[in-house]
């Protein structure tokens, strides 16, 4: 199970900043004054580090920080 | 030119002079230059803030203000590409730096190349490592001093002679880096990433009401006027396939960057190492902001304006004689602190790895330390020598200088997770790598990706095609590097049985 979250906080940013991008490659809707490709990039830049730290407290509580 | 503003160049003029004093006070103390290691690299001492303002320093250059809204008035949102690209290269950093800066804390090393002698005991990859690594850097600093220079210029035509104007500030910039060493841009780094941060929130808020009435106003006025800036083109020579392939590129090859690596190197922990890749990610806001000063500028400027000069066009007809000056300056900054960190990084290479590795291997303590500090001025004075009488032949080297970089990758990244990775297989990967990259970028066959990608991909093909018939010897070496990133359990259960 932690493996597994692991995997997707790992991957969760490469595949949402680069795989997806033909899909969110638009300008409607507008969020928060954002189109949203922009709106898209602006909200990874918030959430990868979210995706850090959920891995480093797996890690840690692991013990395979070293 | 038009004519410049008194008031905005004196602003100017007075905080790079200010910058420049404080760069010499930060290394009152003769301990900032007592060994190659205080000098580079402030003898690890750097806590988690003090190594965000460097790292922020070092890659968020005049030529990122400058480089960005350029592109973004011409090419849209082609520009939002350095978006993922930081942001994923500190995610990528946070999987390998705390080891790569454990190895380099444990043994004493200073540069990338330093690491790749140790760990596959080759003078021979340190050394073209090292090459790659200045041959790279130096029209980089090339682009940080054509920054400054058309700042000056939009600042004071008429008023002064922009390229002793020029050739002064960098050598002073040499000056303190001879002085102070690494400590001197750090310090200066904290001014300049508050300036950066200041300057940027308050055009990103007063261009957008002064021009339209407010962001959503303007955002409008993008999407009926100018729709084609806010996706990224479908196809072409320049479009998502090669958006996607430059974005993951460039993230990787961001720390193999020598001037990335000595502010890496200064931490004091690898937990403020961490820190730093968790946070640094948040420093990307401002991009995506300055992105959008180049569509203001677009909808702002009048036609046939030159897209380098999109923003100091727009500060200069948008703002009075203090806001210009407030914003000059913060470009000029932006400009001179990198290359001092540019230049510590790409002197220690030379210093260590072209001169200790290749030509005279017995120099060491008090002379290497000279010589080191010594080479600030070569490679300042190459920089402003190629950047000032053959520009044009620099062009090619600052497009490539992504892709050339990345090619190391293997040897410093992967080998740290891979114990048999050879180093014959290591050194050919690198070769083909660099080969394929400029033959695909010279005849122009790129098929819409990124020219890096392809050279990358053929250096990993290259080496785990040729691993196995060198894979003997590999396993066969030693090396202390290598012991102590494979065979540390294997130390500690040794020592838990001699002590009992």
């Amino acid at each position: 199970m932690k493996k597994l979250l692991l995997i997707v906080l790992i991957s969760a940013p490469f595949i949402a900043q680069l795989v997806v991008l033909p899909f969110v490659n638009r300008i409607d809707p507008i969020i928060f004054g954002l189109p949203f490709l922009q709106f898209w990039l602006f909200l990874w830049i918030v959430l990868t580090p979210f995706c850090t730290l959920g891995i480093y407290h797996l890690q840690k509580s692991e013990g395979s920080l070293d | 030119m038009q004519q410049g503003n008194l008031t905005a160049l004196s602003i100017t003029i007075f905080v790079i002079l200010t910058v420049v004093l404080i760069g010499f006070l930060a290394g009152r103390d003769k301990a900032t230059r007592s060994s190659v290691e205080e000098w580079s690299v402030g003898g690890r001492r750097f806590g988690g803030l003090l190594v965000w303002f460097l790292v922020g320093a070092d890659l968020y250059t005049a030529y990122t203000f400058l480089g960005l809204t350029s592109t973004a008035y011409t090419a849209g949102s082609l520009a939002f590409f350095a978006i993922p690209y930081s942001v994923l290269a500190y995610f990528i950093s946070y999987f390998f730096l705390p080891k790569l800066w454990k190895v380099a804390n444990e043994h004493k090393l200073t540069t990338l190349a330093d690491y790749a002698r140790e760990r596959f005991d080759s003078k021979l990859l340190s050394s073209l490592i090292a090459i790659v690594g200045v041959l790279m850097l130096i029209p980089y600093i090339c682009l940080q001093l054509s920054g400054i220079q058309d700042t000056l210029q939009v600042a004071g035509t008429g008023f002064i002679n922009v390229k002793v104007v020029v050739i002064t500030s960098f050598l002073l910039v040499a000056l303190y880096t001879f002085f102070s060493g690494i400590k001197g841009p750090t310090y200066t780094a904290i001014i300049k990433d508050v300036l950066v941060w200041a300057i940027m929130l308050f055009m990103v808020v007063s261009l957008p009401i002064m021009h339209f009435g407010g962001w959503n106003p303007m955002v409008d006025k993008i999407v009926t006027e100018a729709p084609h800036l806010l996706t990224i083109p479908e196809s072409g020579p320049k479009g998502v396939a090669w958006f996607m392939t430059a974005a993951f590129v460039s993230s990787l090859a961001l720390f193999m960057w020598a001037h990335a690596a000595t502010g890496v190197f200064t931490a004091k922990s690898a937990d403020a190492i961490r820190k730093n890749a968790l946070y640094l990610p948040l420093y990307n806001i401002v991009l995506i902001l300055v992105v959008f000063l180049g569509f203001i500028a677009f909808l702002v400027l009048p036609d046939g304006t030159d897209p380098r000069f999109a923003l100091l066009a727009l500060i200069q007809t948008s703002y009075g004689g203090i806001g210009q000056g407030l914003a000059y300056s913060t470009i000029a900054l932006a400009s001179l602190i990198p290359c001092s960190i540019m230049a510590i990084g790409a002197s220690n290479l030379f210093a260590n790895n072209i001169y200790r590795d290749l030509i005279n291997p017995k120099v060491k303590g008090a002379k290497l330390t000279m010589i080191t500090r010594g080479m600030v001025f070569i490679v300042i004075g190459l920089a402003l020598l190629f950047g000032l009488v053959f520009p044009q032949a620099l062009v090619s080297l600052q497009l490539l200088g992504v892709s050339g970089m990345v090619q190391i990758f293997p040897a410093i990244v992967i080998s740290l997770f891979w114990r048999n990775q050879s180093r014959e297989a290591t050194i050919i990967g690198l070769i083909v790598g660099l080969v394929v990259t400029f033959t695909v970028y010279s005849t122009g066959t790129s098929l819409g990706i990124y020219e890096g990608f392809w050279g990358l991909m053929a250096n990993f093909a290259t080496v785990v095609v040729l691993n196995p018939i060198f894979v003997k010897k590999a396993k066969n070496s030693s090396s202390a590097v290598k012991d102590y990133l494979f065979n540390q359990t294997l130390k500690e259960e040794q020592l838990v049985r001699k002590g009992a």
